[in-house]
């Protein structure tokens, strides 16, 4: 049985420009989780993979002090393709039968990573997942559906799993293996197929102007109201103040009243 | 017993345990540093500047690798009162060339820097991992340390406590013989951000020259001190106080802060600054009062540990004090396990290096510094006083002629309601102190 | 463009509209009760095509649908969850390149939601690609004259040879209990990253009880471990509909304001008043969330030591089983 977890070295969200912050997200620390544990149900190691320059060493280090048994580094741009990494991966564990990911990374946050490389494995996936149960004879994987609903998938190997960062707690690595894996080999590899660097155009997030039912009203003035007041999110809608805490709870309070959500005196 | 899993335990990657940590490495010994943060620094607080001459023979030319913010050029010393301030502004080119003499840094680069060094010196730098007890053979002997993680204990020949002001090692391995309030106090910072260009003009300074201003008064009715440190596109600006007086006058340092912000002589230079970054510690005050037993069997105490820090009014040097006595250590460690006699007598070599050079020897000059700078009259009478007198000997009130300076200091000193017996009694520590 | 819609039980998936929308009313819809699902696009669908299938499958859908959208060069899925799955199934086996989680989507731009909602990134797409629209960032307009599209059958009368395996589906469960409270609940006092303590969860449940609110939180929050999972409001979370939503150290991504509803007032923290939940927010108060939190507390009388109802606590933090 190979098990496999794939990690990505992300900054954290708290320091996003300082690398020295970065490491592992809640998912991917789940998923290396799972993996540790399926290996000790089956009696085998854990294969910890990632895409990314020699920083992603760290998020390696990190899992074998954890008690992965093996880390490869595909050698690769942080800003590589979601497509290009999942066929780098696919390609270098063409054999692997349970690959256990995040749900999506934190910077790229398009969780298909995971499906892509199911897809080049012709495996079975399940994406999201939020509960897990592992048995010798397979995997039992709970993911969300729509309206708060869930859905029970039985899961045989090879499969592809991608769960959320709060279905496990990483285990804390033990003072022994936290120094061996500190001087542990890492296998830096090369790509198969060439990684294209994901090009965009960034700004900061404006949500878009929602698309609104023609406003019902009979005078001009009803329907622009109808429209001013639906919750159109493209433009501020409403009072901001800046205030010192005390003052701030005092105000929402206020609020809270007028609103009459809470009683008046 | 069984042989130990390391040669040195180094604790704590501030600038103390680094230092400790290459110089034991490089003499070949196996080392594990320990840090309790994500990285080395990620934590660590200061005002701001180093002097880091000391590193001369440990880091050949340091200053073309060191990540610093600017050379400290210009150096001020200012006396504030409510509405006066009196400023000893002092320049020098040469101090903006090789060797250099002080630089304002982050803490964060610069202890990450120096553990960068102590790794690529051999020693095993092991992060998130922290030390939570001591452990020590029958005859009290330090064999090791305890630390939070599964199995965490970690043996070694000798153990060099460098983890800080208020450091757990030294007290559970019961060296301070009495630990006291009054002998720390509160240092409390903000990181300002400001164009480099505005800060350029408003200091007065070019390139990468930077400004140092230490502050006596200015933190009202709380004794302390303040300062003011030019960083790239960043200005450090916090105040350091009295604990007990704090208590006392029930005062936030957020408070103090932004009245010293206010002050007439500080407001024009932080104007429009923006607030990155808020942060508190505590400073060893008292110097050589204070200092525990730095050697015993087994185990060193080194930098804040120890008290090592100088913070004398119008000193606050800590982080070279620090790299200085973690150096020693680790050498004394290095002998220790040479001759492997790890015993007090087989680490003695430790309090011969701090009494031979400068940690000890400036501690001892400026033992008395610390309770004068800190002392009511320096605090609240002398201030005034001295403005008074200044503002008296500029200030041109004709027709009336230019008054003597023996009678206004006279009457100056009456004002204030200061004795002559003491004003010279504390003249003449001050003397011996900083003269 | 066209639209790929999974379909359940003749249920259109969140944001199923919105990328038929999207893509001019141009859309195939696969899974079980398509023609139903068909039928509930009238006014929005121009041209459907209905493919009649069992169970959620991605791989053997991805396998169906390739042959079907060979010759559309813009694919859109509407990023639900089976959108989410099915997708990169596709992209895989038409050998295009996949742009997930898009905020807006056109043949010649794409515009994705990325570092959790805080940036967009924008970008031209070659001719065919494959993308996802997030649930919720749309809206529709259902035309006055709502009739129906002309729907054409293209369901396969025999599957193509398996090579892709798919997981079993052992059951699909009705919504956790533990969410239900969430779900319903006309008020809602939500956590996000801003608050510095996992006591803050509890601090928030307190204040939500003396309010008559339940306690919701963000991905950031849940994922810390500091909530279980079922308190997460958002597209992967619960999608809830309240009329008060009290937003304390949440920036308000996209994921999370999407399944937020549409609530009459909304009261935002923030120390940041540039980030979207401000703009949201009815009032918009800059300050320190935990400082306000404490002060509004005692404001409540639902300090820590003040006595809370216990019932009020335990359904507000999802402990609550019935
Ligand atoms: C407000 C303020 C301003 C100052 N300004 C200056 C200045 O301008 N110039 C100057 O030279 N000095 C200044 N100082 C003093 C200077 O910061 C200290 O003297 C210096 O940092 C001491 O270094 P150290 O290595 O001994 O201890 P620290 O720098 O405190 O390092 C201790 C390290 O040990 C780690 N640690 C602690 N406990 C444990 C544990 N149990 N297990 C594992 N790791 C642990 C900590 O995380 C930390 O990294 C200032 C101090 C303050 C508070
Ligand atoms: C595929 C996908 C699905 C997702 N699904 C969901 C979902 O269902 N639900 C969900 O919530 N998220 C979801 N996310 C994550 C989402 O993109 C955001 O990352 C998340 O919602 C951010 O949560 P946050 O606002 O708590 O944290 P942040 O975005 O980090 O915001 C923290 C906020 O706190 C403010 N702040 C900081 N300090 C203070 C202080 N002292 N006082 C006041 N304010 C302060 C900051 O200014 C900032 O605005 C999803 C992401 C992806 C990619
Ligand atoms: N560069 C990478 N290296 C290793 N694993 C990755 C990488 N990028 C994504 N993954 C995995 O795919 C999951 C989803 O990521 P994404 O598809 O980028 O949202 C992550 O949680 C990881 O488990």
């Amino acid at each position: 049985m190979s098990i496999v977890a794939c990690v990505k070295w992300v900054s954290h969200p708290g320091e996003p420009h300082d690398e020295r912050f970065a490491g592992m997200s809640p998912a991917d620390q789940s998923a290396l989780e799972f993996a540790l544990q399926q290996a000790a149900l089956l009696g085998t190691g854990v294969t910890v993979i990632t895409v990314g320059p020699s920083g992603a060493d760290k998020v390696l280090r990190d899992a074998l002090a954890c008690g992965a048994t093996r880390a490869i580094r595909i050698e690769a741009p942080t800003t590589a393709a979601g497509t290009d990494v999942a066929t780098a991966i696919a390609d270098h564990i063409t054999d692997a039968e349970w690959v256990w990911c995040g749900d999506y990374s934190l910077d790229r946050g398009a969780g298909s990573v995971p499906a892509f490389i199911a897809a080049h494995l012709g495996a079975e996936q399940a994406l999201g997942v939020i509960h897990i149960d592992l048995a010798a004879d397979g995997v039992r994987a709970t993911r969300r559906l729509d309206g708060g609903r869930r859905e029970l998938l039985g899961l045989q190997a090879p499969a592809v799993v991608s769960v959320e960062g709060a279905t496990a707690r990483l285990r804390r690595a033990g003072l022994a293996s936290l120094r061996s894996a500190a001087a542990a080999q890492i296998e830096v590899v090369p790509a198969t197929t060439p990684i294209h660097r994901a090009e965009f155009m960034v700004r900061p997030y404006r949500p878009r102007a929602r698309e609104l039912a023609a406003p019902a009203g009979d005078t001009p003035l009803d329907r622009l109201r109808v429209l001013t007041d639906a919750g159109a999110a493209s433009v501020a809608r409403g009072e901001m103040v800046a205030l010192e805490p005390a003052d701030a709870a005092a105000r929402i309070v206020q609020a809270l009243t007028d609103w009459g959500y809470l009683p008046h005196g | 017993m069984s042989t130990p899993d390391v040669d040195v335990v180094v604790v704590g990657a501030g600038p103390a345990g680094s230092c400790a940590a290459i110089v034991a490495a490089r003499a070949g010994l196996s080392v594990v540093l320990l840090e309790r943060g994500p990285f080395p620094g990620s934590k660590n607080m200061y005002g701001g500047v180093v002097y880091p001459r000391i590193l001369d023979g440990l880091i050949p030319n340091w200053w073309e690798e060191a990540p610093i913010q600017r050379w400290v050029t210009r150096r001020s010393t200012m006396l504030l009162t409510e509405t006066q301030a009196l400023t000893v502004d002092f320049r020098s080119e040469a101090w903006g060339k090789p060797p250099y003499n002080g630089a304002t840094a982050f803490r964060p680069d610069w202890d990450h820097w120096l553990a960068s060094h102590a790794e690529a010196a051999g020693a095993q730098l092991l992060t998130d991992t922290t030390v939570v007890g001591l452990l020590r053979d029958s005859s009290g002997a330090v064999t090791g340390v305890r630390t939070d993680r599964p199995d965490g204990d970690l043996t070694a020949r000798v153990v060099i406590a460098c983890d800080g002001v208020n450091s757990f090692l030294a007290k559970e391995a019961g060296l301070y013989t009495h630990t006291d309030a009054k002998h720390f106090t509160l240092g409390v910072k903000e990181t300002l951000s400001l164009p480099k260009e505005v800060i350029d003009e408003r200091f007065a300074v070019r390139e990468r020259d930077g400004v140092d201003i230490e502050i006596i008064g200015g933190t009202g009715k709380v004794n302390g001190g303040g300062f003011l440190y030019t960083g790239l596109d960043t200005l450090a600006v916090g105040v350091v106080l009295k604990l007990p007086k704090l208590a006392a006058q029930q005062q936030r340092p957020e408070q103090l802060i932004a009245g010293l912000k206010q002050h007439p002589g500080i407001a024009p230079l932080v104007q429009g600054a923006e607030l990155k970054e808020y942060s508190a510690h505590l400073i060893p005050e008292a110097g050589v009062a204070m200092m525990p037993r730095m050697t015993m069997p087994g185990m060193l105490v080194a930098g804040d540990a120890a008290a090592l820090c100088l913070a004398a009014g119008i000193w606050l040097e800590g982080v070279n004090f620090a790299m200085a006595s973690g150096m020693y250590a680790a050498e004394a460690a290095v002998e220790a396990v040479r001759k492997s006699d790890t015993s007090a007598a087989g680490l003695a070599g430790y309090q011969r290096r701090l009494e031979g050079t400068f940690v000890l020897k400036d501690h001892r000059k400026l033992r008395r510094a610390p309770e004068l700078v800190l002392s009511d009259r320096v605090q609240h009478l002398y201030p005034p006083m001295v403005a008074n007198v200044v503002e008296r000997m500029f200030h041109v009130d004709n027709p009336n002629p230019k008054p003597g300076l023996r009678r206004i200091l006279d009457q100056e000193r009456r004002k204030a309601g200061v004795k002559r017996r003491d004003l010279l009694r504390d003249g003449w520590t001050g003397f011996r102190s900083f003269g | 463009m066209i639209a790929v819609v999974a379909v359940r039980e003749g249920q259109l998936p969140s944001g199923g509209d919105e990328a038929v929308a999207e893509c001019g009313g141009r859309a195939v819809l696969i899974g079980s009760g398509t023609a139903a699902a068909a039928a509930d696009l009238a006014g929005i669908a121009r041209t459907v095509t209905v493919v009649e299938m069992s169970s959620f499958q991605p791989g053997a859908w991805a396998a169906v649908l390739a042959p079907l959208l060979q010759h559309e060069p813009a694919v859109v899925l509407p990023g639900s969850p089976d959108g989410r799955d099915l997708a990169p199934r596709l992209a895989a086996l038409l050998h295009r390149p996949l742009y997930a989680g898009a905020l807006s989507v056109t043949p010649d731009r794409v515009e994705l939601t990325r570092r959790g909602g805080t940036e967009i990134h924008q970008t031209h797409p070659g001719p065919d690609f494959v993308a996802t629209l997030q649930p919720g960032v749309r809206g529709v307009t259902v035309a006055a004259d709502a009739t129906a599209p002309a729907v054409t059958d293209a369901t396969p009368t025999h599957l193509p040879r398996q090579e892709h395996r798919d997981a079993t589906v052992l059951a699909v469960l009705p919504p956790d209990p533990a969410t239900i409270d969430l779900a319903e609940a006309p008020r809602i006092i939500g956590g996000g990253a801003g608050l510095d303590d996992e006591a803050r969860m509890q601090q928030l449940v307190r204040i939500g009880s003396a309010i008559g609110a339940s306690m919701g939180a963000t991905r950031v929050i849940t994922d810390r471990g500091w909530v279980p999972h079922e308190r997460q409001i958002g597209t992967t979370g619960v999608v809830v509909d309240p009329d008060l939503y009290l937003a304390f150290g949440v920036s308000g991504a996209v994921q999370h304001t999407s399944g937020l509803g549409d609530p009459a007032h909304i009261v935002s923290v923030n120390v940041d008043g540039h980030c979207p939940m401000m703009q949201l927010a009815d009032l918009a108060i800059v300050s320190d969330a935990n400082a306000t939190l404490d002060h509004l507390a005692r404001l409540l009388g639902a300090d820590a030591d003040a006595d809370v109802d216990a019932d009020s606590t335990d359904a507000a933090t999802g402990t609550e089983t019935a």
